[in-house]
């Protein structure tokens, strides 16, 4: 069975691996960070998961809302353990929120040949991209500290490019594919 | 030559005219700035448009025949 490691459980990272619980994979989540409430207005963590670790929040919710099993790493992935957390995997899945821990993964994947997308959101909540690491650069943001899309507001545009990256998993285990998308309020467009 | 893909406001078009591949990022963005404020994007409405509007964008240069221009998406 393949083994797809969702690195970064939050927006994008939480709604694709609730979209992926069908595709017969192992799912595996990688987050240090805790639900916050705040985070349940553009996450996929109910308001039960308040305080608990998002990777093993996730977990749990797979578990007891569609008996599905999952795997969960409640810790900060750096170049010291991405080796041990990350070997087994089969698809690496980005969706973290800055572009260091980005760059970790990619060092990674290129170094140990394994197939890593990338999934990425603008601060306004109006564009997304879902990219494969052969084609993939991280964007820093404009400035440290700037506003993330939490709000509930960009909750449209997050379920977009989490379906987006949710749909890109499941034809790369399928067939291999490796498609790359831009999305935008006009819609969807594959590259 | 290239063509050369818009996205401001969450729209997202094509500009009709080829430009070419290796113009700079400067550039593309300077052209950007010109074509939407003229209306010369379809959908894409910014008559107003300040000339600093794309700094912050990124430009991806695609298969050797097109140009993004895009916000940039630093959040997962």
């Amino acid at each position: 069975m393949m083994r797809v490691i969702f690195c970064g459980v939050g927006a994008l990272g939480s709604q694709a691996a609730m979209s992926c619980r069908n595709l017969g994979v192992e799912l595996v989540f990688v987050d240090f960070d805790r639900v916050e409430s705040k985070n349940i207005l553009g996450q996929a963590f109910v308001k039960q998961s308040i305080g608990k670790n998002k990777a093993d929040a996730l977990k749990l919710q797979l578990a007891n809302f569609y008996g599905s099993k999952a795997e969960a790493f409640g810790v900060r992935l750096t170049a010291a353990n991405v080796d041990t957390l990350l070997a087994n995997a089969d698809l690496i899945v980005d969706a973290f929120d800055n572009a260091a821990s980005r760059a970790i993964l990619s060092t990674f994947a290129r170094a140990k040949n394994k197939a890593l997308v990338h999934a990425a959101i603008s601060a306004d909540g109006t564009f997304g991209l879902v990219r494969w690491d052969e084609r993939f650069v991280p964007d820093a943001e404009d400035h440290a500290g700037q506003a993330t899309c939490e709000g509930g507001e960009h909750l449209p545009m997050i379920a977009m490019v989490s379906s987006t990256l949710a749909r890109a998993v499941q034809d790369y285990v399928k067939d291999g594919q490796k498609n790359d998308s831009m999305i935008s309020l006009s819609g969807v467009l594959r590259q | 030559m290239a063509v050369l893909n818009i996205t401001y406001g969450g729209l997202s078009a094509d500009y009709p005219l080829d430009l070419d591949y290796a113009l700079s990022d400067m550039d593309v963005r300077r052209i950007a700035v010109e074509v939407v404020r003229a209306g010369g994007v379809r959908g894409i409405t910014a008559p107003t448009l300040g000339e600093n509007a794309f700094d912050n964008f990124v430009v991806d240069r695609v298969g050797g025949n097109r140009i993004y221009l895009r916000p940039k998406v630093p959040f997962g």
